[in-house]
């Protein structure tokens, strides 16, 4: 019963594992977006060697420092003479490579995106599964907002983690084992001094993305700000127009409007102070292969074609280099992320510690007895305390109490949303905690106390009690329930969508909707926690005696507090403060001083006043 | 909030005219915009110059010239890398100014709109929608328009730049080159436009997938009752797959033009190489000139794809635009009248000097309210109000009761002005209400909603709120009479609490005194109070009740209520119903009509009274 979280040590290391096990089944993809990725790179380099080839070989006469390198590349091609002949080869040689390079980055990307968004899309999914099927205990603790981001903007951060980051990490290493073993073919002096920058370029970005991380912070948390204003004045605007206070509001907006431009503006300010530097030095890295190629040319220590190869070879290199300081500072964000998502998978699922989980070949017959049962929501007052009674089949039973007594938790106990601590339910002679809790909840058609529809049209909310339903079954309930009038008259009739896309329905209409979705389930216990509070009293009778019906066959156990609602219950349970204080029927608690009599006394007395009052007046 | 309003439209023509009209939000900046032009067109240069280093490099090899001079290509390379970074610095932080300036400057102006709106407008629109376009649109909006322009400057004078160099050094190797342009310009067309839908797909789906969490979480017992997780979990993987399958296809579209761009480039560069290579063997150029021409070729890519960007994104956002420059182009619709303004010049003396003479001229007091043959309809379909009549005198109180969509809450909006009458009028002393100041009509206003909404901050800038130079002392006077004070003396920091989001901190029935308190210190002429006991404990109910006696003297008071102990003690009750008046009397007239009251009355204080009594247990 204890509820821990994990410490944040278990945490991390059970992070590295979590996303191991991500990539398990995507290796392959991943394997062959590697390979590709090398190739590609290889062929791509082999472009600007073609040029620098057919310049040392071809365009220029008798040059003195052969490089062995470029004279295989060109005796591939079909040896200089041949060449100068057909100059057409080269340029084609050129376009082969490119065009296979082309192939294998095409291979590369897409094996790429077919893993990493199939990781994700395993990650949501495991994630969606596992809310659904957590102890309540963790949810009620739990905030939806915050479960929300770690579902939505964590996976993305992941997401962006293993497409983008990880294919350029992997660039960057292919392009060190595949550019600099060819660089260094070609001469070794010309590539140190053409590769000396790089630790600097990285470095600095490094560097400064890390001491700059607080701005982008800044930059998010005052359009926090001004978003939070926007949408204070425009959900109050019937307050702001009412007191006629524009100009004051205006004054209010124009200030965290200007905050997130002056932030803005800090960060575009120090955004500059990166790239240009960094494309300083980038180019100096240039220069300085351009002067030193140049020299060692004219001194005859290496070749035309081989600068020129090594100019084109460091433009590819240098420009993505650049942004690796900030992959690199992005690294500890999605460990972070990993670790939020992490502490909602190793949460245990509800039916991780039923040990014995009988399912009963038959429904159940309806008889529910409770013995003792106690239990507490926090450490400290049980919410419920010592609970007894007994329902047989196709009873009524209606639970009377203030609000805060504990009805609805026992409703939940019977669900087993909580297992009780002390004390025991039985269904037909079984311990729920024993019966498998998808059995359980089988048994029981639910009306909770907020309703909860799906954003799909009404019928495929009443239909979720019963698949199998059809149309005539649903119009049936929703008869009962007294909403198939209104349904009728929406004018796509049950085919009206709920909720954002389509129409709000009232509380009264939402509960009567949950009605018919419990009735069409023809479940052998019915509960209704507080279900017609926001219905009319007319509509209330009417329901009541659909209900009635249903007497001697089902089980029903209802929550209400109107007497109305309570009085034809064979069994009647008043609580307060969790425990039970009175038991009976209707005429036995009418004559007993408590507040079941009061709220009769109330409701019989007060026809008589109505009756002298208007007399008086008249 | 904003996420069930993604956009989904993509116009295929640009509307020059749009963009000019939303481009004058730029011109204000000419302090920015300025540097920003000439950064772009200098940097176009100066990037097509850089091939030229090479070139001189290259020559010196060629010819054999002394080691000395290899500063040359050496100085030229640096002081090109020089002023490209400065350049870079200028671009950056104009665009990057310009940019946030003119999302400042747009923002501010829409706001500034909305406020002045009337509630029809807002009838209208929901409030999601309405956040998205001050924030979303208005951030795309001007990113498109600084960075969008400096992108399209720069990449249409590089492209000029380079391809001036090569005509003017060799102009039949530089066509040679150029031809790969046309085929470059078509492919980065065709796949911008297609990547920028593909991303919205799956921004798309993203909010379906984020909205179906939210679903999954708040629903979360009524799925396990139902026992569908199962189900449940097999929807969301549809959702998942959908969104797996429109981010690979944008991968694909994105690993299929990248690759595709690259060969056309390499294309050039064999041609260059090809052409240019019998020209060199022949001595018609340089060594260096086909290295330059070479580079050249590889580098057409870059501004063409960013070109094509711009133009799809600017295709992509116009929709956007026209949301915010139509919201601009709405004015309100309830103003001062041209009249009214006269009036208000030529009275500014008179009034100034004399308080019982209001900003318009007519007197300050209100001695009675005339609704004289009025009808209102929301949308000139259904009236709402059919030729309602009615006369207030100061120092009334009218209750309104009814069933919902009656036309209780219109008849007070109608009051307040935040609708005007469809046919007939509103007479306050006689005079048509649009013939008077709406500032000042709005300023005898005090209202109470249904909902109190709060604002973020303390209690005492709360009620401060209904007016604003309201001293301390007032402040406390005003929240003894509506019963506030005590329970806020109760509160760790008093008057000085913070109330949180909203008011989150502070229960429904404490968040009702203060707005109570809000509406009092104004001191109004006509009080309104729209369901505001409807959603309170008994306890807090008994407290507004006491205060209301003492708040309603000596003015003109509206309540609609459910609770009978509100009502009762109106000067007049009104029964409405579709828009007309049913029953009108004193509590105890209408009792003894037995009519729709009496049945109102029945059942209303029965449900009071057990909800009392299972408060108190």
């Amino acid at each position: 019963m204890n509820h821990q979280l994990p410490n944040s040590q278990g945490g991390a290391t059970s992070a590295h594992k979590l996303i191991w096990n991500l990539i398990d089944n995507h290796r392959l993809p991943y394997g062959i977006a590697a390979l590709a990725l090398f190739l590609s790179t290889a062929f791509q380099f082999f472009v600007p060697l073609i040029g620098s080839a057919t310049i040392d070989f071809v365009l220029v006469e008798g040059t003195s420092e052969a490089n062995p390198l470029l004279e295989r590349v060109i005796w591939m091609i079909g040896g200089s003479e041949m060449v100068k002949e057909h100059l057409w080869l080269p340029a084609i040689a050129m376009l082969g490579f490119a065009i296979v390079g082309s192939l294998f980055s095409f291979i590369q990307k897409r094996k790429a995106s077919i893993a990493s968004d199939g990781i994700c899309k395993g990650l949501k999914d495991k994630l969606y599964n596992h809310i659904q099927r957590m102890a309540n205990r963790y949810l009620d603790q739990s905030q939806t907002g915050d479960l929300l981001q770690r579902c939505t903007s964590d996976i993305e951060t992941i997401r962006l983690f293993l497409a983008a980051h990880v294919v350029e990490i992997g660039r960057a290493l292919i392009l060190l084992v595949t550019v600099l073993p060819i660089m260094l073919l070609m001469n070794v002096w010309l590539t140190l001094v053409s590769t000396i920058m790089i630790p600097i370029i990285v470095g600095f970005g490094y560097i400064y993305f890390k001491r700059v991380k607080r701005i982008f912070k800044d930059v998010d948390e005052s359009e926090g700000r001004l978003t939070a204003v926007v949408q204070e004045n425009i959900t109050g605007i019937r307050v702001v127009r009412a007191f006629g206070k524009h100009d004051f509001e205006i004054d209010k907006f124009s200030k965290p409007n200007q905050e997130y431009r002056d932030t803005s503006l800090r960060l575009t300010r120090l955004m500059s102070l990166f790239w240009a530097p960094s494309d300083m030095l980038n180019l100096t890295q240039i220069c300085l292969a351009l002067v030193a190629g140049t020299y060692m040319a004219v001194k005859g220590m290496t070749t035309i074609g081989t600068l020129f190869g090594f100019l084109a070879l460091l433009n590819m290199v240098l420009w993505p280099v650049r942004m690796m300081g900030r992959i690199l500072t992005d690294l500890g964000k999605t460990i972070v992320a990993i670790n939020r998502i992490n502490e909602i998978l190793i949460e245990p699922v509800e039916t991780e510690t039923d040990v014995v989980k009988i399912r009963p070949k038959l429904p159940t017959s309806g008889s529910i007895v409770m013995r003792g049962v106690t239990f507490s929501h926090s450490d400290s007052d049980p919410t419920v305390e010592n609970i007894s009674f007994e329902v047989e089949p196709g009873e009524t039973l209606a639970i009377l109490g203030p609000s805060g007594a504990g009805k609805s938790t026992l409703m939940h106990l019977m669900l087993r949303f909580y297992d009780c601590e002390k004390g025991e339910i039985l269904l037909d002679g079984f311990n729920i905690q024993e019966l498998d809790r998808q059995y359980v909840r089988e048994q029981f058609g639910v009306v909770l106390q907020e309703p909860f529809l799906y954003s799909r049209s009404i019928k495929e909310n009443i239909r979720f009690g019963n698949q199998a339903a059809e149309e005539k079954a649903i119009h049936e309930v929703a008869r009962l329930a007294s909403i198939h009038e209104t349904i009728t008259q929406f004018s796509e009739g049950y085919d009206t969508e709920i909720g954002e896309r389509g129409i709000t329905l009232s509380g009264g209409q939402r509960q009567r909707v949950a009605i018919s979705r419990a009735l069409l389930a023809e479940t052998p216990i019915l509960l209704l926690d507080d279900a017609l509070s926001a219905v009319d009293n007319e509509t209330e009778s009417a329901i009541i005696d659909a209900l009635k019906n249903r007497h001697g066959k089902h089980t029903t156990i209802v929550i209400a507090h109107r007497l109305s609602t309570l009085a034809h219950a064979d069994k009647i349970i008043v609580m307060e403060k969790g425990r039970i204080i009175q038991t009976g029927t209707h005429d036995i608690l009418t004559k007993e001083e408590g507040l079941y009599k009061r709220l009769w006394d109330i409701q019989t007395r007060l026809e008589e006043s109505f009756e002298k009052e208007a007399m008086t007046a008249s | 909030m904003s996420q069930p309003y993604i956009e989904e439209e993509f116009r295929n023509k640009l509307d020059l005219d749009l963009w000019k009209r939303i481009s004058k939000f730029a011109l204000g900046h000419k302090r920015l915009l300025i540097p920003l032009t000439s950064s772009a067109l200098l940097l176009s240069v100066v990037e097509a110059l850089f091939p030229f280093a090479t070139k001189v490099a290259i020559e010196i090899v060629e010819q054999g010239r002394p080691v000395i001079e290899v500063w040359k290509p050496g100085a030229i390379y640096f002081s090109l890398a020089v002023t490209l970074s400065i350049l870079v610095l200028v671009f950056i932080r104009c665009a990057g100014g310009i940019s946030h300036h003119i999302s400042h400057d747009i923002k501010r102006d829409c706001f500034q709109r909305l406020q002045e709106l009337e509630f029809a407008f807002y009838d209208a629109q929901p409030t999601g929608w309405l956040i998205s376009r001050l924030t979303a649109d208005c951030d795309r909006l001007s990113r498109i328009l600084a960075w969008g322009f400096l992108d399209l400057v720069w990449g249409v004078f590089y492209v000029l730049a380079m391809s001036a160099v090569m005509l003017a050094i060799n102009w039949k190797l530089a066509l040679v080159v150029l031809s790969t342009i046309p085929p470059l310009i078509v492919i980065s067309r065709f796949f911008q436009k297609r990547m920028l839908l593909a991303s919205r797909q799956i921004r798309k789906h993203n909010a379906r997938i984020t909205a179906s969490y939210n679903e999954g979480i708040a629903g979360v017992k009524t799925t396990k009752t139902l026992g569908r997780e199962k189900q449940a979990l097999s929807e969301f993987e549809g959702m998942s797959t959908d969104m797996y399958g429109a981010s690979v296809r944008r991968a694909m579209l994105g690993a299929v033009y990248l690759p595709l761009v690259m060969t056309i480039g390499s294309i050039g560069s064999g041609l260059a190489l090809w052409y240019g290579g019998h020209s060199v063997l022949s001595g018609y150029i340089s060594l260096g000139t086909l290295v330059m021409f070479i580079s050249f070729a590889g580098s057409f890519f870059f501004p063409i794809n960013q070109i094509a960007m711009v133009l799809a994104e600017m295709q992509g956002a116009q929709a956007a635009g026209e949301r915010v420059m139509g919201l601009l182009a709405t004015y309100p619709k309830i103003k001062d009248s041209e009249e009214v303004k006269n009036r208000i010049a030529t009275y500014a003396e008179s009034s100034s000097m004399d308080p019982n003479i209001a900003c318009d001229g007519y007197p300050h007091i209100i001695n009675q309210i005339e609704f004289k043959n009025l009808s209102f309809s929301y949308n000139d379909k259904e009236a709402v109000l059919k030729n309602f009549n009615l006369t207030v005198t100061r120092g009334q109180t009218i209750a309104l009761v009814g069933p919902s969509g009656g036309g209780k809450s219109t008849i007070v909006s109608l009051v307040s002005r935040f609708y005007e009458p469809t046919e007939g009028q509103l007479l306050f002393n006689d005079v048509d209400y649009r013939k008077r100041s709406l500032d000042w009509l709005q300023g005898q206003l005090g209202i109470v909603l249904q909902t109190p909404h709060l604002f973020n901050g303390s209690i005492c800038e709360n009620i401060r709120y209904g007016r604003l130079d309201a001293t301390d002392e007032e402040i406390i006077e005003a929240a003894k009479i509506v019963n506030a004070h005590e329970f806020v003396m109760k509160l760790d920091d008093g008057y000085e609490t913070k109330i949180g989001e909203g008011g989150a901190l502070l229960s429904t029935g404490e968040k009702q005194l203060v707005s109570f308190a809000r509406a009092l210190i104004a001191n109004p002429q006509i009080f309104i109070m729209d369901e505001a006991t409807s959603s309170i404990d008994t306890e807090t109910e008994k407290l507004i009740q006491e205060g209301m006696s003492k708040v309603f003297e000596g003015r003109i008071s509206f309540v609609i209520a459910h609770r009978l102990s509100t009502i009762r003690s109106a000067d007049q009750i009104l029964v409405i119903q579709k828009g007309e008046i049913e029953e009108q009397g004193t509590h105890e007239e209408l009792l003894a009509n037995r009519g729709h009251y009496y049945e109102l009355y029945v059942n209303q204080f029965r449900r009071e009274r057990v909800r009392q009594e299972l408060e108190a247990s």
